[in-house]
């Protein structure tokens, strides 16, 4: 996801790591590698010098608090610098509402749609999707399939070619739902009549929210695409699409610092359910290496409503192998495990590629393995000798290697969680900077 | 198109030549002989900067004195260079490309003897020119080779999600119908809501046979019969369009490997957008190390782009570029050509 550019990162602030004095050569060095991680993830050139100027100024001008290393100061600099650049998370308040989508063409405007209308219906609100795509051919069954998949009403024509009356009527259709989601066709700045057709559609729809499209791997053309979209119907919000790849969507960024507004969500992934709020502490906290908590909490929550799980197991201290199994059960509700370690504060244990594909198939073994456990060995997995262990195995069609290696990841489990409360809570800046500090 | 890039490198390019004629002429100390009987039309011609590592001060005055000829150093070129890295990489081309780019430049320039008479101006220029050409290579002729090869001709789409495969497909089979070849579309993106909708209206509105199944179907097996299809009614060309699809997804991958074992295509030809960042070059990279890529078309170079991203691409898998995607109509499809292009980013001097 971040990867590439959160390395960058890591070993531009590493190289700081042995400084005792803030020195300007330090500084300049430190400012030089961060500039290249920024422009390698596509963030907006000017923005960046402006970006790199405040930090060696601050840097080298503000005396270090107290009690904090040379290290930390500047990590708290950049830190706060890359929170700025970000600006704020946009509210997503839970009422009626209509939300035009914009955006260029193939940055994933309908697949976001159908992604935000099962947001909201997941929150419990009536949703309904407008489809005013009127030129590109199949746009009105895509969305319909998507939306049928959902249960959501979806108006339009395919026949039709004025997106406005679509959109007029689509309005009157759905004008007892309470979120009514506008899907618009792609384009680009630089195309004057459609710029004047979506401008007409935002006085049409009186839009409460007109929510800007960006795909993650959109380069330097980000900032000057977002001003003028910017301009036509004023954007209150970016949602940045396909970061499953490896783009790192500073794009996104240079527009969300043009539009002055703030990401709203983010789109990793091809279903309806691919979708996380953004909360800027957590992604910088993330770009730097920590673990994006909050979001997690997130997931864990809406998961565990659907199940029977008790919300604060994971995070509570007694962890049994019967937590483990409703935990695999949750983990499988709230999608693929690559994302959910991407949450965690797992920092720089780095897994090893393709580790994960391998682990989903393990975990449903692992579930059948539990199967064949009697409670006392569930509550109490340490009653588990040799001749135990092949009954499990026995029981379970497995091999003793495999309810060995169960164990053994119970105990990794036990320990991470152990680590996961600890980090506990509203992100504390202080406490994340010098846990950074301790991981190298 | 990709006019932002050409402003910029025009202006790095008279920002360059300056740097040069600044070093060239506004170092008279040291050389008290140095009066020469230069061609009128050459800067003051005087190379006593202080010499760096290289060039040492005794040969620089013999190159002067015997050869007529200028030695220029790294430290002339240095701001000059720097501000070529920015413009390139706020015209989106990849860092690892502009570092390449930037260090061709400067070998070439620097310690470069420099005949009196000839132009500062374009003695950049041609480094510059062949600085891209080299990084651009050749374009590909995509009629030619349909010509020249063995009946039906197989092409296959890859790409990442939302880069324009299934538009690209109908632009070129129209283009090839105009061209006079029987083109037949194989609808192998089975996986996307609409998609097989989208290309339907498209061949249809094009009058393009398609070979299509339902959503969800394999898209080897449609291709397989595309391939059949086309093979028993002597058809020239199949256009294989397939699913967006990300690098990291191994199974999305393989299946693509798959696709690929079965139609046996004739060409791969890999789908980008002009507007992309840095991340042209990783995906790249990745698409033609899994599945191959012989030739690359870029789409969306309408926006305003600055032509960035074919620089990165063709930098990093090597492969020409065969067709630039201008547009939402069936014409807006352009064969690229190097030369054409690096004459309209640097101008011609």
């Amino acid at each position: 996801m971040l990867d590439s550019l959160s390395t960058s990162l890591k070993d531009a602030l590493r190289k700081l790591a042995g400084k005792t004095v803030v020195d300007r050569a330090a500084v300049d060095e430190l400012v030089k590698d961060l500039q290249r991680a920024l422009l390698s993830a596509d963030v907006n050139v000017k923005l960046v010098m402006e970006l790199s100027k405040a930090i060696r100024t601050r840097s080298l001008e503000e005396p270090p608090q107290k009690a904090m290393s040379v290290r930390e100061h500047v990590l708290r600099i950049v830190y706060q610098e890359l929170v700025r650049l970000i600006w704020a998370s946009t509210d997503v308040r839970l009422e009626p509402q209509v939300i035009l989508m914009a955006g260029l063409q193939g940055s994933g405007k309908t697949t976001t749609t159908a992604k935000v209308a099962r947001y909201f219906q997941k929150k419990g609100l009536k949703v309904g999707v407008i489809c005013a795509d009127t030129f590109r051919p199949g746009a009105y069954d895509q969305l319909v399939t998507l939306c049928e998949k959902i249960n959501v009403p979806c108006f339009g024509n395919p026949q039709a070619k004025d997106a406005l009356a679509i959109t007029r009527q689509g309005l009157d259709s759905l004008r007892d739902l309470e979120v009514l989601i506008v899907d618009t066709q792609g384009r680009h700045a630089l195309e004057a009549k459609l710029i004047q057709e979506i401008i007409e559609l935002n006085q049409l729809t009186k839009a409460t929210h007109r929510w800007l499209v960006i795909d993650a791997a959109l380069g330097q053309q980000a900032s000057e695409q977002a001003r003028r979209f910017h301009e036509a119907i004023g954007i209150d919000g970016v949602i940045i699409t396909k970061m499953d790849g490896t783009a790192k969507g500073g794009g996104a960024l240079s527009a969300v610092a043009e539009t002055k507004s703030g990401i709203v969500f983010i789109g990793q992934g091809e279903t309806s359910e691919d979708l996380e709020r953004f909360d800027p502490d957590g992604f910088i906290s993330r770009l730097l290496g920590m673990g994006d908590l909050r979001a997690l909490t997130e997931r864990a929550e809406e998961a565990i409503r659907a199940g029977d799980m008790d919300a604060t197991t994971l995070l509570k201290g007694k962890f049994t192998l019967r937590d483990m199994y409703r935990q695999l059960e949750a983990l499988n509700k709230m999608g693929p495990l690559k994302q959910i370690m991407n949450m965690l504060p797992l920092g720089n244990m780095d897994l090893p590629e393709g580790v994960y594909d391998v682990t989903s198939t393990k975990m449903v073994r692992y579930r059948i393995c539990m199967d064949s456990m009697t409670s006392a060995e569930l509550d109490d997995p340490s009653l588990i000798n040799s001749s135990r262990m092949q009954r499990i195995a026995h029981g379970a069609g497995a091999s003793p290697d495999e309810v060995r290696e169960l164990l053994k990841y119970y105990k990794l489990m036990q320990r991470t969680l152990k680590g996961l409360r600890g980090a506990g809570g509203k992100l504390n800046m202080q406490r994340l900077m010098r846990r950074f500090s301790g991981m190298q | 198109m990709f006019g932002g890039l050409r402003d910029r490198l025009q202006a790095a390019r008279a920002r360059l030549s300056g740097s040069i004629q600044a070093a060239a002429a506004a170092s008279p100390q040291g050389e008290p002989r140095a009066t020469p009987p230069a061609p009128p039309s050459a800067p003051d011609p005087d190379v006593m900067v202080s010499a760096p590592a290289g060039a040492t001060f005794v040969d620089k005055v013999r190159t002067f004195i015997i050869d007529r000829e200028l030695i220029i150093t790294e430290k002339e070129l240095a701001e000059a260079l720097e501000e070529l890295e920015i413009t390139l990489l706020e015209s989106d081309v990849a860092l690892p490309v502009t570092d390449a780019i930037i260090a061709h430049v400067k070998k070439d320039l620097v310690g470069k003897h420099r005949r009196i008479g000839q132009s500062v101006d374009s003695l950049v220029v041609s480094t510059l020119r062949s600085a891209l050409l080299g990084v651009l290579g050749k374009g590909f002729d995509l009629t030619s080779y349909i010509r020249n090869h063995e009946r039906p001709v197989k092409i296959l789409f890859t790409g990442v999600n939302g880069t324009g495969k299934t538009t690209t497909v109908a632009k070129i089979g129209d283009f090839l119908k105009k061209q006079g070849f029987s083109v037949l579309i194989g609808a192998g993106d089975t996986y996307r809501a609409g998609a097989v909708e989208q290309i339907e209206v498209h061949a249809a509105r094009i009058g393009i046979k398609i070979i299509q199944h339902q959503q969800g179907a394999d898209p080897s097996a449609v291709l397989f019969d595309a391939v059949q299809y086309a093979t028993s009614h002597k058809m020239d060309v199949i256009l294989a369009d397939t699913a967006g699809r990300f690098h990291t997804k191994a199974n999305l991958m393989s299946q693509l490997g798959k696709i690929r074992r079965v139609m046996k295509p004739d060409l791969v030809v890999y789908v980008d957008e002009a507007v992309a960042g840095n991340d042209a070059v990783v995906r790249a990279a990745e698409f033609d190390r899994t599945v191959g890529a012989d030739a690359v078309v870029l789409t969306k170079a309408d926006m305003d782009s600055r032509g960035g991203a074919a620089i990165s691409i063709a930098h990093t898998i090597g492969k020409p570029l065969m067709f630039l995607g201008t547009g939402q109509g069936y014409d807006d499809i352009i064969p690229f050509s190097p030369e054409a292009m690096v004459d309209e980013l640097i101008g011609d001097a």
